[in-house]
């Protein structure tokens, strides 16, 4: 079930009337809950909601034995289990395909002519968020970060929970778990900030997503001929304000619906596009991720504490991996790639190159990293190499003659759009929209909220998906 | 919060009355969510029952209120417009049980298209492919969206994405200024129709009585018959005698049709897709019946008002026409 739906206003309508009637006691609503997440996972695949069953039942069973078990091996066992069935089910429907495509161009290289059967695997919709979600658990319980869900409802709730079932941000047991022990019940201040933050969640998806950006991305990644440098440049930015609105609005309506439960969940985006250098746009771009591969990826690998070699094999590793978290395609891991030498440019660099920060150099220094990770986006959106490749040379100017494909009021469009964007992230950069809210007289935010509902109802969206689904 | 809520539902009500005072109305949209229901419906269906399918013109043209009136029996309507009718007749022959009568219109220029590929096939293949992969969540969607768009006239934005929808989107795309694209720039392609919730097609009386708004209709079917593909006949009629049996073998029967085109549309289609090569090779290979409306004179008494459908008031006598001549020939029964 999307958010942008009919069916999740009639859903949410009807999961708010029960937990705030009083018909269910604190656990009863928790139960509700959690038969609430299973139909909105089950309406789009009912029998994929098994998945979730043998993830949920594993993880609980794990966690309970690590509380117990005092034996470092059973210990190690009990994390292995975890590890395997979660990593198994990725591996399985997300890069089943993907590893047996590369097998069989590998048996093709070396002469021996393989020819599998395809395997139309199913992926099944946020099944890398759940995962590592769960896995965070049991990683935790391992290493005694967290304590054990005390019952197995609230262990499950946590697995499912439907407002970041899907596509986060990804919650740590810790920071979940816990809200579920005491009833919960939203302020009237809570439950109407939570509808604001799940309106402007829509209108970035519905509005300024789907509507504004989606078809100029389109129109350019899909194009099979040789663009324009100023083609591309506008398809790659549109792309990069879609793909932020798509995420950051799927974010922001679950952290709206939980509060509107009276359930916070942390941010998961703070203003990346006005970030200044690579490690500030991780602090700000899927922050539920990049701390998760943070803390069980870089880490574990070594992280800054076996020298700068290894500090740097441990960054590129992380960044590659969490590129082919993104998608199986080799496209995503070069998209990591690009990624992990910024950052490890951006170190070595660091030592060398002192600068204060200020407004002037601080908005220069912001432009020059959005634009460099404008050039990420290209590998990040095209579908083949070449497209990528294309675009690049496009970009970097290397395609003079090439095709004009956007009218020219498209492109103004875009510029409007993404200059607005990156003028709203550089002002916000220090605060948070609820900061701000709070300055504002309220019949202005109210005018706001009225004219972002407005927006989202003559927009008409019709249920696209969120890009992170497939994820 | 009251703020947002007044004033949000006074910016509504004001844009929805702005686009009442432009003509629009509240309508359906003809979307593969639609489709797909009334797919549906083939499942369960009786020997007597009968499904049409085809290009916009069999869409149009044959009118369900007239044909339930006389038969008794309301057909389920599956033409679909810019599509080959060839991969849905495949779909109804191999996954359904379906043994009634399968009435398929054939607009000349669509349906002589190579097989398995193309943008009329893949148009048509998009709606069977969501009939069998649409989620619960995307059903509830389409059942939940039909009030609403029953109700307001802002609400018309279609799948097919006409030029003169009402969306954010479309009204954006609106603005144009300058030249800087190579080729012509696009015509506008507007809707001229609206559909009921069986998908019985009404023609805009604008169609009929407004001849400008006509002319970009003409338009874009100038432009897109100098975009189309050469027609072909063999792939066509291989594939037809591959499935035709099929059907027949269970008892169904299949009845092709060629509606009215007029004006240089019909000059086009005499031009490129000639009846002595096409129309009549079609049936006589296929061992077909097949009703072309030159050879009756009730079928070809109208004028399409933008040259390649009828105006509705015609679409119905048609229809009753066709039918007296399809009982006559025992083709049809009348079940009431």
């Amino acid at each position: 079930m999307l958010f942008n739906s009919l069916s999740f206003v009639a859903f949410l309508m009807i999961v708010l009337a029960l937990y705030y009637s009083k018909l269910l006691s604190w656990n009863g609503k928790k139960r509700m809950l959690l038969l609430s997440s299973y139909v909105f996972y089950g309406m789009w695949n009912p029998p994929l909601v098994i998945l979730l069953w043998i993830s949920t039942i594993v993880d609980w069973t794990a966690g309970k034995k690590l509380a117990i078990v005092t034996n470092s091996r059973s210990r190690k066992m009990w994390l292995i289990l975890s590890m395997v069935v979660n990593l198994g089910f990725l591996a399985f429907f997300k890069y089943g395909n993907f590893l047996l495509e590369n097998f069989t161009t590998l048996m093709h290289t070396i002469g021996w002519e393989f020819q599998a059967r395809p395997m139309d695997i199913i992926l099944p919709m946020g099944i890398s968020f759940y995962t590592f979600q769960t896995m965070s658990y049991t990683i935790d319980m391992y290493k005694g970060k967290t304590e054990r869900a005390r019952t197995f409802l609230d262990f499950a709730l946590y697995v499912t929970f439907f407002p970041q079932l899907v596509a986060g941000p990804i919650v740590r047991a810790k920071d979940l778990i816990t809200q579920f022990y005491v009833p919960k019940k939203a302020s009237m201040n809570q439950f109407i900030w939570g509808l604001f933050l799940l309106t402007i969640g829509i209108f970035q998806k519905v509005v300024l997503a789907d509507a504004l950006l989606a078809t100029t991305s389109d129109t350019v990644f899909d194009s099979t001929k040789i663009i324009h440098g100023l083609d591309a440049w506008i398809g790659t930015l549109a792309f990069s304000g879609q793909i932020f609105f798509d995420f950051a609005g799927y974010s922001t309506c679950a952290i709206g619906i939980a509060l509107m439960l009276g359930i916070v969940l942390p941010d998961n985006f703070k203003y990346p596009y006005a970030a200044i250098g690579f490690s500030d746009l991780w602090r700000r771009w899927h922050i539920s991720l990049s701390s998760w591969l943070r803390d069980y990826l870089y880490i574990p690998l070594g992280g800054n504490r076996h020298g700068i070699t290894r500090m740097y094999v441990a960054l590129a590793l992380t960044m590659l991996l969490g590129g082919l978290w993104h998608g199986a395609a080799w496209t995503f891991v070069v998209w990591g790639a690009l990624h992990g030498s910024y950052l490890i440019v951006e170190r070595l660099l660091r030592p060398l190159v002192k600068i204060k920060i200020n407004a002037w150099n601080g908005i220069f220094l912001a432009l020059l990293t959005y634009t460099c990770v404008n050039i990420t986006w290209v590998y990040f959106r095209a579908k083949e190499f070449e497209t990528a490749n294309n675009m690049i040379s496009s970009m970097l100017l290397f395609n003079r003659e090439g095709e004009k494909i956007l009218p020219a009021a498209e492109i103004m469009k875009v510029i409007i759009v993404i200059v607005g964007l990156f003028i709203c992230h550089w002002i916000m950069r220090n605060t948070s929209m609820k900061a701000v809210s709070q300055k504002i007289p309220s019949w202005l935010l109210g005018i706001i909220w009225a004219i972002l509902f407005f927006l989202i109802c003559i927009a008409q969206g019709s249920g696209e998906q969120f890009i992170y689904f497939q994820f | 919060m009251a703020v947002a809520l007044f004033l949000g539902l006074a910016l509504l009500t004001s844009w929805e009355l702005y686009w009442k005072s432009q003509g629009y109305f509240s309508e359906l949209d003809d979307n593969k969510a639609l489709w797909a229901v009334n797919r549906a419906k083939v499942d369960d269906l009786s020997k007597d029952d009968v499904v049409i399918l085809g290009s916009s013109r069999a869409h149009f043209d044959l009118q369900l209120n007239e044909w339930e009136h006389i038969t008794g029996k309301r057909p389920i309507m599956l033409a679909s417009d810019g599509t080959t009718p060839t991969p849905v007749f495949k779909d109804i022959v191999e996954n359904t049980n379906f043994a009634g009568t399968v009435v398929i219109g054939i607009a000349p220029g669509l349906f002589f298209n190579p097989i398995e590929k193309g943008f009329m096939w893949n148009r048509a293949q998009v709606r069977i492919d969501h009939f069998y992969d649409r989620t619960y969540a995307q059903k509830a969607n389409h059942y939940l969206s039909l009030p609403l768009e029953r109700s307001f006239s802002f609400l018309n934005a279609s799948e097919e994405q006409w030029s003169d929808d009402i969306d954010l989107k479309t009204l954006v795309q609106k603005f144009q200024f300058g030249n800087r694209t190579e080729g012509p720039p696009p015509i506008p392609f507007n809707n001229f129709g609206f559909v009921d919730k069986d998908r019985n097609v009404t023609m805009f009386e604008k169609t009929k009585t407004d001849t400008a708004f006509a002319n970009t209709v003409i338009t874009a079917w100038r432009v897109f018959s100098s975009d189309a593909p050469p027609s072909v006949l063999e792939p066509v009629v291989g594939f037809y005698n591959e499935w035709i049996p099929k059907l027949e073998a269970r008892g169904g029967k299949v009845i092709f049709l060629r509606l009215p085109s007029s004006g240089s549309f019909r000059e086009r289609e005499l031009k490129n897709i000639p009846r002595e090569s096409f129309w009549d090779a079609f049936l006589a290979e296929t061992n077909s019946a097949g009703y072309h409306f030159e050879d009756y004179p009730q079928l070809n008494q109208f004028t399409c008002p933008e040259e390649s459908h009828l105006y509705t008031p015609d679409a119905r006598v048609l229809t009753k026409e066709l039918l007296q001549i399809l009982i006559q020939d025992k083709l049809i029964s009348k079940t009431n």
